[in-house]
Parts: C-alpha cells; sequence; structure tokens
C-alpha cells in the first residue's frame, strides 16, 4: 500500500511537471525545497512563476522542475513557512529553504483543549520549541526552558542527576496545595513528567495566568504547562525518516566549601590522626554520561506514526550517584471517513534504574577531620577508619557500606477518538492511563559505621504503584458568522487516582552479601529500624467545563471559560467549586496605522483557579493502627495483645481548594514587519481559603462540626485559612536575525520583577496561627531556633534573627543590645528581619549567533535579590571547642570567632547571581545526496561560570526547605541552603545528529 | 457504512456517557485506615478490647522521651540537668531556662507536655461517647481521664475541663480548685466498679487509691486546704488489699522485663517493638558509651544528675547504682575515650563520668555530670526501651501514707517505720531514728529518682523556689508552668497562669 502510494505520487509529480514544461518551454529550472530548521525535503510546496499561472509542485522528494520565460520569479510557499520569492535569471538549479514561519502571527499556540493562533490569545501564555530548547545533557523536560520563559523558575540546586527541578510559576501560589505547575502531556491532564524524554518534546506552552489556567479548575493555580510531544507530519505524502541524535557529557565539580587543610586543622587545635585526605576529591568523580536517541517518523496514506527510543546512562560527579534510563514512545494517528474519523494512539514506556548514596556523605566530606585516613586496620568497619565520635562518620564509608537503588517503570497510554459529527462540529473521547510502579531497596552493611552496624546490617525494600485514570469527552463547535469567527467547548472529565505500596524492613544479618535481595536473611523483623507497612488510597475528580472564543474581525477578541470540579477530598459540605475566567484583547494596528509598529495588542484577563488539598484523606476524621497494647506487659503471652485503635486526624467537613483570583493585564508587540516582537505583561494575585494544617486544642471538641465530629485528639487538622497576595511585572523581547555582516544574531530576553508574596491573614476566626515559626538550622546546638518567621502583613519566608555587630577581642560575637534580653542573652522576641529568600528579580538573556553552517547560542540566567542561609558557615567556621573533631570551613567572609555556632545576620548572603548557564556550538555537515542528510556535530557547556558575592554551594533559589519533610511547611521557608547540598557540577557534551531517509 | 449510523451511535454512546457520570465526586474512601462510623461502632468484645488499649497508647507517647513533660519535671528540679556544651544542645536555650525555672509559654516541652495529657483525654471522651453505656468500661475510662488530670493539675495548675458531652470547641480554663474537685469525684464516683485484682498496665481499684493518694497528698498545692488523713487512709487501702509488695531487689522494678513486678502497681507499656518512646539511654549516655551496651545508634549525651542531688546518695546505699558514674568502659573492658574532649577537662579524653559539672554554660565538659542507670539497659538496646515506665508503685505508697502520717503527727512510729522499712531494702543497717521533713524528702530522692516525681515533692516540701546549683531562687508562680503559647493562641478562652 505505502510503496503503491509512494509511486503514484510520483508519477502524479512527473506528469505535473512534464504538462507545464510541454505548455511553457522556455527556460528549465530545477532544484530542492527543504526546511531550513532541520533540512528535510518539503514535498508540495507551491512554485509559482510570479505574475503567470505557470505553476509545479514539489515532489516527495522536495525536488520539482518548472520552465520559466525570461526575466522569471520563483514563488515558494508552503502552509507554515514565509513565502520566499527567487529571481531566477539565468540559473538552472536552485536550491530553496524555506524558512519556518515563526515569527508570523499564525503561530499555533496549545492552550488548554485545544490550540490558537497567538493572534487570537488575550490571556499570558508563551510557547517555546525544540528549537529554542536548552543544549546539552538535558535529563528533565523543564530543564529545556529553563531561562526561557519570564515568569517560569526552574530550579535545581547543586548537581543531583536524580533530583528533579522545582518549579514556580510566578512564585509562590500555595503551600498547603501543590505548588508546582499542572503538567499537561498531549492533552492527558496531570500525567507525569517522567513519561516524556526531553529527546521527544517538539514544544513546550506555559499557561501563566489565571484566565488561561482556569479551564483547568482547581488544579490550576500554579500554572500549567503543556507538553506537546514530536508525531509523524502529515501533508508530505508517504514518506519515513530514520534521525539520530547521541552525544557523551562530562560532569565535574564546579563548586564545593574551601576547608582547613591537614596542617591548618593540627595548627587550630584539631586532633591529629597523622595522615591527610581530601575527602571531597574521594568522594567525587568525573563523571561520564551517555544518551542514544533515535526515532522514526513518516507517513502512509491517511496514517501518521512517529516511534522513538531514547537511552541515557547518567553518572554523576559522585561515586555511585547515576541512573540509566530507557524511554519509548509511540505515536500513531489514523484518519478514516474522508478524515472525519480521526483515531489516535499514544503508548510511552520508560524504565528507569537508578542508585544513589546518603546525601550527608557530603556534609561530613566537608567537615570530616582532615589528618585521618581512609582505611586503617582492622574488619569491624570493613577496614574503614572510624571513630566513636558526636556525628563523626568517615564519608567515603559512608557511600559505599549504604547502597540505595531504586526501579521505576512509567507506563503513559491515551486512546482518543475524534469526529466530525457535523460541519464544525467535533466531539472527542479520550481515555488515559497513568500507571507508575515503583521497587525500590535499600542496605545498611553490618560494618556501616553510622547505622548498619549497631542494627547489624539493616535491609529495606517497597514497591508502590501509582496510577491515574482520566476519561474525558469534549465537543468543540467552530462557526464564522461573518466577520465574527467562533469557537465554543463543552466537557466532561472523570479522574480517579489509586496509589498503593508496601515496604519491609529487616535487620540484623549474618552476612551483607544478600544486601536487600536477601532481606529474609535479618534475623529481627519487628521493632525500632524494621518495617512491616503498606498502604493504598483513592480520590475521584469530576469535572465539567466549556468555554467560548470570540474573534470579530481579526481585531476584537473575547475568551470565557468556566470549569466545574467536584473532588472526593473535599470536605462533605463542600463538594463542588466553580472557576471562571474572561479575557479580552484587540489588536491596534486593525485599528490604527502605527508605521512601524507592526503589532500592537492590548489584552486583560481575569481568572479563578484553584488548588486541591495534598491529600485526598484531609477532610475525614481516620483511625488508624496505633503500638501494640501488652495488658499485662509480659511479652511472652500474646493472647493479651491488642493493635491499638488510634484516631491519627481530626476531620474537617467543610475543607475545600484553595482559590486564586488573578487579574492579567498585557501587551503584545511588533516593530519592523515583527522582526522585533515581544510582550510585556502586569499581574496581581490573590490566594484565598489557603490550605493549613492548623493547631487546634488537643481534647476539645472539634471546631468544625462539635456534635458529630470525634474530639480532638490530635492537636491539628487541615482548614482553609488566610490569604497571600503577590504581583509582578514581566517583559519578553526578541530581535529575529540582526545582521553583523555574514553573521545573523538573534538575541531574546526575559525578565520579571516579582512583588514578593506577601501574607494577609494566617486566620479564620480564631483558627490558624498568630505567625508561624519555621526551619531551625538542625544538630548541633541549633535544634530549637527557628529562623523564618510568616507573620500576616509581611513577606512570606521572613528570616528573623539578630544583628550581628561584630567580634570582641576574645573574638566572642557581638550583637546590639537591643536583641538582648536584661541578663545579656539573645532574646528571640527581639530579632528583626535579617533576610529572605524570595527573588526580586529574575532573568534570560538567550544569544544565537549563525553563520552559514556554524550555529552558536548561549543563555545567561540569574535571579537577583534573594538571601539564603549558608548553613556550612553557620555551623562549621567558628573556631570553637569542637574544631577538634570537626573541619571548619573559610570563605572571604570567615571572620575570627571564638563562640559556639549561633545563628545571625552573619550567616545570611546576598545570593544574587548570573550564570552562564548554557552554552552551544553547532555545524551542520553539509552532505551531498545519498542517504543521511541534516548530519550536524554540536558542542554544548553547562554551569560554566557563575557570578555571585554568595559563599556557599549555589546561588540558586530555594523556594522550599529540603531537610522540612513535609512540603507545606517547606514551602514556607525559602531561602536556606541545607549542609546535604550536592555539589554544583559543570558539564560538557560532545553530540552528533543526522537524518537517514 | 452508514456516516449517518456511526454518527448517531456516537452521539447516543457520548449522551449516555454524559448522564451517568453523575457530576459530583464520589465520597472519600479509606482504605488503609478506619473511618469513624466503623471505628466507633463496631463494639463486640474484642473490639472493645482493641478500643480500651487505644485509651492507654497515648500515654505511651512521648512520656518517657526528650522534650516531654517528664523532661521538665526532672530538668526543673533538682534532679536532672541537660547542660550545653559549646554548640551541642543550645537547643535555643530551653534548658537552661528550664532548669532556672524560666520556662517561658513558647518552650516546646510546654506544648508537649500539655498536648500528651489532652490526646489521651480526647481519645477518653470519643470512646465514651460512643460505649459510655457499658459501666465498667465508662469507669475506666473515667478514671483513666482522671489520670490526665491529674498530670494536669500538677504541671499547669488551671486547665479546661473537657467530659464526652461538652460541645464548646474552645473550652475555658478552670480553676485549679475546680480541676481538684473534678478528679476526686471521677475517681470516687466509678472506684467500686474497678476490678480489685493486679492489672499492671490498666486502671484497677489500687491503681485508682494511689491516683487518690497523690490527689490528697498534694491538696494543699492544689486547693488550699491539706488532706493528710484522706492520703493516708487511700495508701491503707493498696496495702490492706495484699496485691503488692516490696520487690526484693530495688532495681527489679525498672530492669528490662520488669512485667513480673510484686511492687509495679501501674506501669506505662514500653516495649522496643510494639510500644517504643521510652529512649532514655539516647537521652543520658554519652556517645562513646555506645560501645559500653553496644547500643545500635549513637547516644545523645544529654541528661545528667546534678551534683548535690547524687551526692544525697550514701556509697553503701544500693540505690546509688541508680547513677553511672566514674570511668567508662566498652563491652570488652576496654578504657572508652572521648576525642573530642575539651583541652581543658582535667580527666582528659579517658572518658570518665565525673559528678562535678564545671558549668551549666556554655561550655560544660562533654564528660561531666553522674548518667541517669536505674532503668536496665539491656546490651544490644536500641534508642526505644522494654521496661514498662512505673508510675504507681508500692515503694512510693508506702513513703506517701509515711509522710501523711508524719504531717499529721511528726512522731509517728508508724511513719518511721514505713520509712525505714523502703530504706532497709537497699540500705540495711541504716534506719533513720527519726523524720525531718528533710530526712523524708532526701529519702524520696533517693527512691523516687527519675521516676517524674520530684518536682512535685520539692514543692510540697517548700523547696522548689530555692536557689540551687546555677539556679536562682524563684518566684511561686513558678510552682506551674505556662499555658502553652499554641494553645492560648487556638483557644482564646484559656487564661494564662499568673507570672507569664
Amino acid at each position: 500500500m505505502t510503496k503503491l502510494y509512494l509511486y503514484s505520487s510520483r508519477v502524479l509529480a512527473a506528469l505535473l511537471v512534464l504538462v507545464s514544461s510541454v505548455a511553457w518551454a522556455q527556460q528549465s529550472v530545477s532544484g530542492k525545497v527543504t526546511a531550513s530548521d532541520d533540512g528535510s525535503a518539503i514535498p508540495g510546496v507551491n512554485i509559482l512563476e510570479k505574475g503567470t499561472t505557470n505553476g509545479a509542485v514539489s515532489d516527495a522528494d522536495g525536488n520539482f522542475k518548472i520552465n520559466v520565460g525570461s526575466n522569471a520569479t520563483l514563488v515558494f510557499s508552503f502552509v507554515g513557512y514565509t513565502v520566499q520569492e527567487v529571481v531566477v535569471g539565468n540559473q538552472s538549479a536552485i536550491n530553496v529553504s524555506l524558512v519556518s514561519d515563526i515569527t508570523s502571527l499564525s503561530e499555533v499556540v496549545v492552550i488548554g483543549y485545544g490550540t490558537q493562533e497567538k493572534k487570537e490569545i488575550t490571556s499570558a501564555v508563551v510557547s517555546v520549541s525544540a528549537k529554542d530548547f536548552n543544549a546539552g545533557n538535558q535529563t528533565s523536560p523543564t530543564s529545556l526552558i529553563v531561562g526561557k520563559v519570564a515568569g517560569l523558575s526552574v530550579v535545581r540546586p547543586g548537581g543531583d542527576p536524580n533530583q528533579s527541578p522545582t518549579l514556580r510559576l510566578r512564585g509562590i501560589t500555595t503551600f498547603g496545595g501543590n505548588s508546582s505547575p499542572l503538567i499537561v502531556i498531549d492533552g492527558i491532564v496531570g500525567a507525569s513528567l517522567d513519561n516524556v524524554d526531553p529527546s521527544d518534546i517538539a514544544t513546550m506552552d506555559v499557561l501563566k495566568d489565571g484566565s488561561a489556567a482556569a479551564i483547568y479548575g482547581a488544579r490550576g493555580s500554579s500554572g500549567v504547562i503543556l507538553i506537546t510531544t514530536k508525531s509523524g507530519k502529515g501533508g508530505k505524502g508517504a514518506y519515513a525518516n530514520v534521525n539520530y541524535n547521541g552525544f557523551i557529557s562530562v560532569d565535574q565539580v564546579a563548586n564545593k566549601m574551601d576547608v582547613l587543610s591537614a596542617s591548618e586543622f593540627v595548627a587550630q587545635g584539631g586532633t591529629d590522626f597523622g595522615s591527610s585526605t581530601n575527602w571531597f576529591d574521594e568522594l567525587t568523580q568525573t563523571g561520564v554520561s551517555s544518551t542514544n536517541n533515535i526515532s522514526i517518523e513518516g507517513a502512509s496514506g491517511n496514517t501518521t506514526f512517529r516511534g522513538a527510543v531514547n537511552y541515557r546512562d547518567n553518572n554523576g560527579v559522585v561515586k555511585g550517584v547515576d541512573f540509566q534510563r530507557l524511554n519509548t514512545r509511540l505515536s500513531l494517528t489514523h484518519a478514516a471517513l474522508d478524515g472525519k474519523l480521526r483515531f489516535n494512539l499514544g503508548l510511552t514506556y520508560n524504565d528507569r534504574d537508578q542508585e544513589s548514596i546518603n546525601l550527608s556523605a557530603f556534609r561530613y566530606a566537608t567537615i570530616y577531620n582532615p589528618t585521618a585516613p581512609i582505611f586503617e586496620t582492622g574488619e569491624t568497619f570493613g577496614g574503614y577508619f572510624q571513630r566513636p565520635l558526636f556525628d563523626f562518620y568517615n564519608p567515603v564509608a559512608l557511600s559505599k557500606q549504604q547502597q540505595f537503588i531504586g526501579e521505576r517503570k512509567n507506563n503513559l497510554s491515551n486512546y482518543r477518538i475524534e469526529y466530525d459529527v457535523i460541519e464544525n462540529l467535533t466531539l472527542a473521547l479520550n481515555y488515559s492511563t497513568d500507571k507508575e510502579t515503583g521497587l525500590n531497596g535499600s542496605y545498611w552493611s553490618k560494618k556501616d559505621f553510622a547505622t548498619g552496624f549497631g542494627s547489624g546490617g539493616q535491609a529495606r525494600r517497597d514497591t508502590y504503584e501509582n496510577e491515574r485514570r482520566l476519561f474525558e469527552a469534549t465537543a468543540k463547535y467552530a462557526k464564522g458568522f461573518g466577520d465574527l469567527n467562533t469557537e465554543f467547548l463543552v466537557g466532561f472529565a472523570d479522574q480517579v487516582v489509586n496509589n498503593e505500596g508496601f515496604a519491609v524492613q529487616t535487620r540484623q544479618f549474618l552476612y551483607d552479601y544478600t544486601g536487600f535481595d536477601g532481606i529474609d536473611f535479618g534475623a529481627i523483623r519487628n521493632g525500632a529500624n524494621t518495617e512491616a507497612s503498606s498502604y493504598a488510597n483513592q480520590d475521584n475528580l469530576r469535572s465539567v467545563f466549556g468555554r467560548a472564543n470570540l474573534n470579530y474581525k481579526g481585531t476584537y477578541f473575547l475568551s470565557a471559560s468556566v470549569r466545574g470540579e467536584s473532588y472526593s477530598g473535599f470536605g462533605k459540605n463542600e463538594k463542588t467549586g466553580y472557576f471562571p475566567a474572561v479575557s479580552a484583547g484587540v489588536q491596534l494596528t486593525e485599528l490604527v496605522d502605527l508605521g512601524p509598529v507592526s503589532n500592537l495588542k492590548l489584552r486583560a484577563s481575569y481568572g479563578v483557579t484553584g488548588s486541591l488539598p495534598p491529600a485526598s484523606n484531609l477532610a475525614i476524621a481516620r483511625f488508624g493502627p496505633g503500638g501494640i497494647l501488652d495488658f499485662d506487659g509480659d511479652p511472652l503471652t500474646t493472647g493479651d495483645q491488642y493493635v491499638s485503635l488510634t484516631q491519627i486526624s481530626n476531620g474537617n467537613p467543610t475543607l475545600k481548594w484553595e482559590e486564586k483570583t488573578e487579574i492579567n493585564v498585557g501587551v503584545d508587540f511588533g516593530l519592523f514587519d515583527n522582526k522585533l516582537t515581544g510582550s510585556m505583561e502586569y499581574y496581581t494575585r490573590n490566594i484565598d481559603d489557603i490550605l493549613f494544617n492548623v493547631q487546634i486544642p488537643p481534647g476539645a471538641p472539634n471546631p468544625f462540626d462539635p456534635i458529630n465530629e470525634p474530639a480532638n485528639v490530635a492537636n491539628n487538622a487541615w482548614a482553609n485559612i488566610g490569604s497571600i497576595s503577590s504581583a509582578g511585572f514581566e517583559f519578553t523581547a526578541s530581535y529575529n536575525d540582526v545582521k553583523l555582516g555574514p553573521i545573523n544574531w538573534t538575541p531574546s530576553l526575559n525578565f520579571t520583577f516579582y512583588d514578593k508574596a506577601t501574607i494577609n491573614s494566617f486566620k479564620v476566626g480564631e483558627l490558624g496561627p498568630g505567625e508561624l515559626r519555621l526551619a531551625t538550622p538542625g544538630s548541633p546546638g541549633q535544634n530549637n531556633n527557628e529562623i523564618i518567621r510568616n507573620i500576616p502583613g509581611q513577606t512570606l519566608g521572613n528570616m528573623y534573627g539578630p544583628i550581628f555587630s561584630g567580634i570582641d577581642e576574645n573574638g566572642k560575637y557581638v550583637f546590639p543590645a537591643r536583641f538582648l534580653n536584661a541578663q545579656g542573652v539573645l532574646d528571640p522576641s527581639k530579632f528583626e528581619v535579617i533576610g529572605n529568600g524570595l527573588p526580586d528579580g529574575e532573568f534570560g538573556f538567550t544569544n544565537a549567533f549563525s553563520y552559514n553552517n556554524i550555529d552558536l547560542s548561549f543563555l545567561l540566567r540569574g535571579a537577583w535579590g534573594h538571601d539564603l542561609y549558608n548553613s556550612y558557615r553557620g555551623f562549621y567556621e567558628n573556631q570553637d571547642a569542637s574544631s577538634n573533631s570537626w573541619n571548619s570551613v573559610v570563605t572571604d567572609k570567615t571572620p575570627f570567632v571564638t563562640s559556639a555556632p549561633t545563628f545571625s545576620s552573619l550567616y545570611i548572603e546576598d545570593a544574587s547571581f548570573i550564570r552562564l548557564d548554557n552554552v552551544s556550538l553547532g555545524y551542520n555537515i553539509p552532505v551531498k545526496g545519498g542517504a543521511f542528510s541534516n548530519v550536524r556535530v554540536y558542542a554544548a557547556g553547562q554551569n560554566l561560570f557563575t557570578i555571585t558575592k554568595y559563599t556557599g554551594i549555589d546561588p540558586e533559589v530555594r523556594y522550599n526547605d529540603t531537610e522540612n519533610g513535609n512540603s507545606f511547611e517547606s514551602n514556607l521557608a525559602p531561602g536556606i541552603e541545607r549542609r546535604n547540598i550536592y555539589a554544583t557540577t559543570r558539564t560538557f557534551t560532545l553530540g552528533v545528529s543526522f537524518k537517514i531517509k | 457504512m452508514n456516516m449517518l449510523n456511526i454518527r448517531n451511535k456516537f452521539l447516543a454512546a457520548l449522551a449516555t456517557i454524559m448522564m451517568l457520570a453523575s457530576c459530583e465526586a464520589t465520597d472519600q474512601e479509606l482504605f488503609d485506615e478506619i473511618p469513624q462510623d466503623v471505628a466507633l461502632t463496631t463494639a463486640d468484645a474484642t473490639a472493645l478490647q482493641a478500643f480500651a488499649a487505644g485509651a492507654y497508647k497515648p500515654l505511651v507517647g512521648n512520656w518517657g522521651g526528650h522534650n516531654s513533660l517528664w523532661s521538665l519535671h526532672e530538668v526543673s528540679s533538682d534532679e536532672l540537668v541537660i547542660t550545653q556544651k559549646g554548640a551541642d544542645w543550645e537547643d535555643g536555650g530551653q534548658w537552661i531556662r528550664v532548669h532556672q525555672q524560666n520556662y517561658q509559654p513558647a518552650e516546646q516541652s510546654v506544648g508537649n507536655g500539655w498536648g500528651y495529657c489532652f490526646s489521651s483525654i480526647a481519645t477518653v471522651n470519643n470512646l465514651l461517647k460512643s460505649f459510655g453505656t457499658n459501666e465498667i468500661l465508662r469507669s475506666e475510662l473515667e478514671v483513666l481521664r482522671a489520670l490526665s488530670y491529674l498530670w494536669l493539675i500538677d504541671a499547669y495548675g488551671n486547665v479546661p475541663i473537657i467530659t464526652e458531652i461538652d460541645t464548646d470547641p474552645t473550652p475555658p480554663t478552670k480553676t485549679r480548685a475546680e480541676v481538684y474537685a473534678f478528679i476526686e469525684s471521677s475517681i470516687l464516683n466509678n472506684i467500686d466498679n474497678l476490678p480489685a485484682t493486679k492489672t499492671y498496665t490498666t486502671v484497677n481499684f489500687f491503681v485508682a487509691q494511689a491516683m487518690l493518694a497523690k490527689l490528697y497528698l498534694n491538696a494543699e498545692i492544689y486547693k488550699g486546704t491539706p488532706e493528710w488523713q484522706k492520703a493516708a487512709d487511700a495508701c491503707q487501702e493498696i496495702i490492706d488489699g495484699g496485691v503488692y509488695s516490696l520487690e526484693a531487689n530495688f532495681f527489679d522494678n525498672f530492669k528490662s522485663d520488669n512485667a513480673a513486678s510484686k511492687e509495679n502497681i501501674f506501669v506505662i507499656n514500653y516495649d522496643k517493638n510494639n510500644g517504643t518512646g521510652f529512649n532514655l539511654p539516647q537521652m543520658t549516655l554519652h556517645y562513646s558509651s555506645q560501645a559500653t551496651f553496644n547500643l545500635q545508634q549513637q547516644p545523645w549525651n544529654g541528661y545528667a544528675s546534678q551534683e548535690e542531688f547524687y551526692n544525697s546518695f550514701d556509697t553503701d546505699d544500693a540505690r546509688i547504682r541508680s547513677f553511672l558514674a566514674g570511668p567508662q568502659y566498652s563491652s570488652t573492658g576496654a578504657r572508652l575515650t572521648d576525642l573530642s574532649a575539651e583541652p581543658t577537662d582535667p580527666d582528659g579524653a579517658d572518658l570518665t563520668f565525673t559528678p562535678e559539672i564545671n558549668m551549666l554554660f556554655p561550655n560544660a565538659f562533654r564528660q561531666a555530670g553522674a548518667r541517669v542507670a536505674k532503668f536496665e539497659f539491656p546490651t544490644t538496646s536500641g534508642p526505644d526501651l522494654s521496661n514498662d515506665f512505673p508510675i504507681f508503685r508500692y515503694g512510693d505508697v508506702l513513703l506517701m501514707r509515711a509522710e501523711a502520717l508524719w504531717r499529721l503527727s511528726s512522731g509517728s512510729a508508724e511513719a518511721l517505720s514505713l520509712v525505714n522499712q523502703v530504706r532497709a531494702r537497699s540500705w540495711s543497717g541504716n534506719p533513720l531514728a527519726s523524720l525531718t521533713a528533710d530526712a523524708l524528702l532526701a529519702e524520696r530522692g533517693r527512691e523516687m529518682f527519675a521516676e517524674g516525681w520530684r518536682r512535685s515533692d520539692l514543692i510540697r516540701f517548700g523547696k522548689f523556689n530555692e536557689a540551687w546549683w546555677e539556679k536562682a531562687a524563684s518566684l511561686p508562680t513558678k510552682n506551674i508552668f505556662p499555658i502553652p503559647q499554641g494553645q492560648i493562641q487556638v483557644n482564646p478562652d484559656l487564661v494564662q497562669n499568673p507570672g507569664y
């Protein structure tokens, strides 16, 4: 069938050429039409001799032949590409490279449940396509657009290859709910990012404002990122291309804390074990990673397809931290009934194995005694040097004798049917399952001094399965009424999420040999350091939604939508919420001639979105298994032992969604025939009914329903209280192809000014804290002094402490008297704001250069106005007594202090930075004919240098606190660089890609 | 195929789906936990046992761990201290403030102690709401609730009284005298329904009598008028019951498998596997002591005895083994060292627990202070002990009766005999010739060390506000702890105690 089609289309093309040549035989011109972005042949291009009806069409390989008159000009046109005119002169061969029509206003932007032309968009939406993605070894999809979208922060402090970036769109939107943007992959709402390999992504569209995100209702508050994967393209006839892309990268440690050398340490009075070890060097290595990506895409008849396989083998700068990932994706589309009935199948399988270490090895590699050897005689600790000092573990031993592995499989299946019932009306049914299964194993050797030694070896296995099933039905009606174009959408969605898993842990092993594979070698299976547990939960989200888009004469635009959401996890008195949005825009250039201004659209939008509670079972009082009570206290008699039934949560029948109301005003502009394009946005947002785990009086009747709910056994319950507000200004501009002699330069700049989130209130009635103090520096000695206070009326996440004013002659801290109590001791009630971890602004500046076949691009990125608490300095730079077991960190800010480390402004640093985040250099090797085309070699560098005054590991913004497992409190404690931060890395990549026909 | 046909089927299917699917989400189901309507209605005999277990389980929670009500009682008294060792154990100054009786409403331990008692009260109230018609269970639960109030009246004084019939989400503060009356009536109304047989982990007739004894013994403090005779009578009920007697070996009451103790009347049922939370080896031992007991985890080097209190023990008194002092050795007999010992520490790097402590803060020696060893630390212990924690003990009952009789008549021969009976077990051949306030208090100190009663005893003997090591004289308002800051924030009907 394919062959027949290929054959017939070639014959047809040849016939066309033949016919035209007979009619206008004067001068014969032939050549090939290719796409400028990837060099692929474009079949079906219309080629017209200007001012005549003489024309031709390129064949399946992009070749054409036409006979023209003298002084002819050929006009090449094809949908999605800029029209190009070529004066024939006396040329007989003309090869044309068509430029994709990216800057034109007909660019299509993916919005929720559909697409819209960019010129019609009336809310804040940014689309980034593959050619603008960051280069290099990008293992996470969102890393591709770091620095590309104003207002979108993608941060991954440190260089752990197994850590996913933290995302924030327009800053913090919630702390109780999900603070990362909702991910939609090929229309599948809420799909896991783990399903998609960065190589397979065609475009990423970011819905920034409330109006754009409102179609996603109660999950839209943190913004939405829509990922469209590459698929086979129709309209080019039958074809099949094989693409290969492969690269090797090398990771090096970019930054670490400086510490005293062995001799300096001894000179300072440290215990001398007689050796000299650079612990950090012993822990780290040069990591070599490789990636291979092969895809086949093509079309045949009414069927288009794309299949891809990606294999990544990533090794970090730390020995024992790595992952291997195999990702396979198939997308298949078939049209029947003259294209009225369309089937789409998308299958993804992702198989990932990873290995990691106890990250506190980084801390010990920094502070472990530099005079200690790695090994000594004696088998108790496996030959490693160990001493029984407080918080003192050989980092090399720690990284080798504790083992953590994870295997994860993701499977995303999507089935879609679309049917054009009548003209202008399309119905679609979509069903998808997104399943993740995981199996983790951990083993602490019998000889691991930190943990395994005491418990005689310890092994853990756990497995889980998370499944999301989503059914959606939509109907879309699009019709023009004279100058008014309309599009209406209604839909229904039903989502069920299931999570379940179990874990087993045993201890006291005779041999380390089996590790977690032989968990039943553990002699002790009950009690401390053992575990037998399971969990299962399910929730249901049902939604109805509708939207109308109106376009009058391409000048006035209006869009309105509403989504109703009912969630099983809401309290029984608050089952359903509604999320409306409206936006409008006007294209001024259609109304008045603005000279060089080729595009000027003003828009305004208003939208309401929500955040779901962080778990589905928070609204109800739950009873779980407490400990076991042995009535006679004698463990040998078992008949009198009962698992106690313990109330583990207090219910709240009024629990509901958080509600964000956002107003966005924006301008899209274009100058000089849209050579210079850009946009500006200003937004204000108010988040009310914030989900909060509030303190309630233990023992008292339930505050939400004292009659029916049980009395408060625990001292907290989830409730909607309080509100925060924030605002911001975003600017984006790009100048396409500035001519610098033979070099084309395309600079793109975006920046954001944040009006940081302000806490308006934390209270509804008597519930909620007057203020919330969070995040202590930690052990040793700084366990009880919270450094962050969230206080109504103030910026979220303010750091409170005394202001350091100097040191006295004995090296003791000196603080102004206003921070001290009557006894001369620091008084926390007198502390002041000494910093804030949220940034005032961020920017990204991309510069793309091209010269013949060479292209160069770099991204400068940065953030300013944010502070970081440098934990390493806060614990380990003082010359106090404990330094004879711990090494000291040394920075250019290190003073001579002999007091015990105490939190103060001394350890808060301005972490504003500019980073050369990404550089790539590519060369497209010209290839004449043959099966190979688009041959390209490239090199890339990531994180090449950073300009900052910050003296810690990574000045990157910390939106959450990694040492706080509670996501709610973690989000309220920004700006802390903890001591187990993974070293930052610098990555160099060398790659090649080509296409085979 | 007929296109119209397909279209109709498609439309029909869509319409059906949209109609079938109600637009309201399903109710939230639980799979790995139990909802209220199931949990509090299933009432077969076994379930009732489990519920009863659930009522006692909150007691296991945070009693024998760090930052607990026990920590507050001990560190605010003259028994134990947590010194600041450079950066280590600074912890925001909480333990220095507690030692100096300068505790603030925001102290974590003050909040923890409150939550500990009221969680138990709420659990009991929820069970009473559902199963209150079972008279025997009701009596047991009401007395158990009174036990939480006994702790509350002693620690916080003025607290809200909440029963199963209350519906006010912000229950108001009641005076200490009202709380006293509530405890007394809760016990007296129910005591005759309780079994007069040994129960050990649950409430029986004798536990209720022991509670009455504690209440009456401190009546002068709690409500302003003494009840010495009632205290003596309650103790006599236990003595007359004949169910309990002194163990020959004092330390058998505190060993790891102490379930057979003839002396322990009511315990918190700790178990290293099933009832965790008693973390004493971690809390008191030095880091290097891990090798002495082959502990699974490195201890924290926190709680130590105050020197003067340690010195109140005679070396011939077997109870001095309640401390770990002197040179320390590994389980194989090797001398332990602390390589991080301060250069100024006269004991050098060899680990020696000296009763003398050089300072409270900021640079106390890491080795300073005798450690708590009254409870057995079995070799290879994890952080959680299996030793059941005695709350009421026959030895205490004898001393309580002795004190009550002595208060009634300082020359009481029975009082002297009871004290000497307890004393002779551990320190034979050294009977007291007569009773004085100081002698009684010191004897209680030696017998009851680290069992959580010292603060209450010092207050009753009028010594709590006196100055002692690294602690100035304090105001009588310090005899009760502040109402936790967090509680006043969420319940505006609470009244802060005077002086805070």
